[in-house]
């Protein structure tokens, strides 16, 4: 039993990992209704970006290596946004899919021919603290993750529901057109939907660094793959959704695996996004027709 | 005028001579893409460096007593099986005499088998190009074909040596349990048919095995199995990015074995850079480490062409030395026109070869054309590998 509720409670703390980058790729889909492929990797490009601080002060502490990911993320989602958005035809689905998807493959290629795809030791902050309650213990650096991920749903809810900027993402969101009309700039608002996706990815990143240990471009598939299923699961455009369907999501993962082994694990829960394709499509957050 | 007439003059004499000079190529490839990128980059570089203090030397002796330069062309073939079968394609319809690579065992294993399985099989339409792999290191490939030769160290007799003299130094230990990163070709072959195997004929109990996948990032399953088997030695069959996750994760849950041995292959510097304090004490055989003065120089050289050096690298120096050695004693023309008599040459040449000289000392060339590749066992101290011990 305890083996269980410890399978359960470190899959569900790691998939707060799953749950920001699944915030990320939502934020993005409930302004443009478009997905970016390009998320996780450029995530995980700012992460690295982050590392540069550590180049500049030998001895600088992780947060500093966290904000300085944080600002890369930002500016990598406006190079995202201005690459594979602003001059492609928005009107074909395909294109800012595709083009987001070559934007993926060259983040993850730049990232190999930088470090020569040699793994970085990451900082972390809290990583030597280990809350223990008898044999059940939780990892104290992915409690700072959930908590992180907590707090960016807050902050992002605050943002669209108590701001003008957030005010101007919702009109943008549900009627560009008559948005444009009003006289927002949706050009701009998009933009700055990007950097915020982008400021939030790169902490993101920052965090998956330090709870992983080490930063690799191994990383950029699987928290693709992982950040686009939570996206499905809770419900497209659902920044709440996001949350509870990463935590979901790391949770079934640890005990199909402990259950099934690691070879079946990735199917099982690939199957759980197709039960939620066939009978809840809409996911556990559906949007408001 | 003229000294412009004897500038002319000298300069078609030189152009003739460089038109004269005669080349022997030698295609490498491997992966210089993905998160293996680093393999392919230091098997060029180390290629490259020795090809560089050859043609310093004066190159090859030709069969007809002239002097031949070496010229490296790398190809990149992503560690995909795919690509690897379309570069040695490729590499075929050149002027290349032999070919050195790849780095993954999966390119390596489909690529051996479109080669002439049997030499002068006439019913086989299989490729006849040589092939001397440097980097890829599952056990017993080179039996797939005639045309394929192996430079890479010998698992079992490395973790077999290892074994048996962990077993005399720490006679109190018992127990082994393994990591193994199921999904990936070389580090599942060491673990079930090498590590796991050599372990219980050394007289070790092996408790289990947990696994994990080449992608993977949380490990707190598998190292609680880890823990809770409570073994004595814990051995990781892994590559370093996941090496290093579990070692963390290991160093969370305060699982602290006894020794921890791990995979020939993370015995570089990509373990240290990615988790140089969780790995160290970790022991590990290796066939490459900068101890002797041939050793020393080839890591330097290699570094002035941006590689580093390391097993795997410094197994594609000692080809291209190797190769020198075959081309000269066999007779190469290194004519366009007798390219695959050259070929067959090159071929015929590794295939007679009872040792090579490499870096550490002796290799003894097999039946089945593998090596028998001097060895030592390192540790990981410090921040960097230092030598454990020397077992021949």
């Amino acid at each position: 039993m305890l083996d269980f509720l410890q399978t359960l409670s470190d899959g569900v703390l790691f998939g707060a990992i799953y749950a920001l980058i699944g915030i990320g790729f939502t934020l993005v889909f409930g302004v443009m209704h478009k997905i970016n492929m390009a998320y996780a990797a450029a995530s995980v490009g700012g992460a690295y970006a982050g590392l540069l601080v550590l180049k500049a002060v030998a001895a600088a502490p992780a947060w500093m290596v966290f904000f300085g990911a944080f600002l890369a993320g930002g500016m990598l989602g406006w190079l995202v946004y201005v690459t594979c958005f602003h001059f492609i035809p928005l009107s074909s689905p395909l294109a800012p899919l595709m083009s987001t998807v070559g934007m993926l493959l060259l983040i993850d290629e730049v990232i190999v021919h930088l470090t020569a795809g040699m793994p970085q030791n990451y900082p972390a902050m809290f990583d030597d603290v280990m809350l223990r309650f008898g044999e059940f213990t939780l990892r104290g650096d992915l409690l700072l993750v959930f908590g992180i991920s907590v707090l960016a749903m807050i902050g992002l809810l605050a943002l669209l529901y108590r701001s003008r900027l957030g005010l101007a993402t919702r009109a943008v969101a549900q009627q560009p057109i008559a948005a444009q009309l009003c006289g927002i700039r949706v050009t701009r608002v998009n933009a700055l939907t990007f950097v915020i996706a982008g400021l939030l990815g790169g902490l993101a990143g920052a965090l998956i660094g330090a709870s992983v240990g080490a930063l690799s471009p191994l990383l950029t598939t699987p928290l693709t793959v992982k950040g686009l299923v939570v996206t499905v699961i809770g419900g497209l455009g659902s920044i709440p959704g996001a949350i509870v369907a990463g935590l979901l999501v790391g949770g079934f993962e640890n005990l199909f695996q402990q259950f099934r082994g690691v070879t079946e694990r990735d199917m099982y829960v690939m199957l759980l996004l197709f039960a939620f394709l066939v009978f809840r499509p809409g996911g556990l957050f559906p949007a408001k027709s | 005028m003229k000294k412009i007439a004897i500038a002319v003059a000298v300069a078609l004499a030189a152009g003739s001579a460089y038109a004269q000079e005669k080349t022997v190529k030698i295609a490498g490839f491997g992966a210089k893409s993905g998160v293996v990128r680093s393999f392919g980059v230091n098997s060029e570089a180390a290629m490259i460096a020795a090809a560089d203090v050859i043609n310093n030397q004066g190159g090859v002796k030709l069969a007809d007593g002239s002097k031949a330069k070496i010229a490296v062309e790398f190809y990149d073939d992503r560690c995909t099986a795919e690509e690897g079968i379309s570069i040695i394609r490729r590499i075929y319809g050149t002027d290349a005499v032999v070919a050195v690579g790849p780095t993954c065992s999966n390119v390596a294993e489909p690529l051996f088998g479109i080669l002439q399985k049997k030499v002068d099989d006439k019913g086989d339409s299989g490729l006849q190009m040589p092939v001397f792999t440097d980097v890829a290191i599952k056990i017993g490939l080179a039996r797939i074909s005639e045309w394929a030769f192996r430079n890479v160290p010998n698992e079992t007799t490395m973790y077999s040596s290892l074994f048996y003299w962990l077993k005399t130094k720490y006679p109190d230990v018992q127990s082994v349990y393994g990591g193994v990163e199921e999904d990936f070709a070389h580090s599942r072959a060491s673990w079930y048919a090498v590590m796991k195997d050599r372990a219980e004929a050394n007289g070790y109990k092996v408790i289990g095995n947990s696994k994990w996948l080449v992608n993977d990032t949380n490990f707190s399953t598998q190292v609680r199995e880890i823990k809770h088997a409570n073994a004595d030695i814990v051995a990781i069959s892994a590559h370093p990015f996941t090496t290093c996750g579990v070692l963390k994760e290991m160093q969370r849950q305060g699982v602290k074995p006894k020794l921890l041995v791990g995979l020939t292959s993370s015995s570089s510097l990509e373990t240290l850079q990615g988790c140089a304090k969780q790995a160290e004490g970790i022991i590990i055989p290796t066939s490459f480490a900068p101890v002797t003065k041939e050793g020393k120089a080839a890591a330097e050289t290699t570094a002035k062409f941006k590689g580093a050096a390391d097993l795997h690298s410094m197994a594609a120096w000692e080809n291209i030395f190797i190769l020198k050695q075959v081309m000269e004693s066999e007779g190469i023309s290194a004519d366009k026109s007798q390219l695959q008599a050259d070929r067959r040459k090159v071929r015929d040449g590794l295939a007679k070869l009872k040792q090579t000289q490499g870096l550490l000392g002796v290799t003894r060339r097999t039946e089945d054309r593998e090596a028998d590749k001097p060895y030592l066992f390192v540790q990981a101290k410090g921040g960097s590998w230092v030598v454990l011990h020397n077992p021949l």
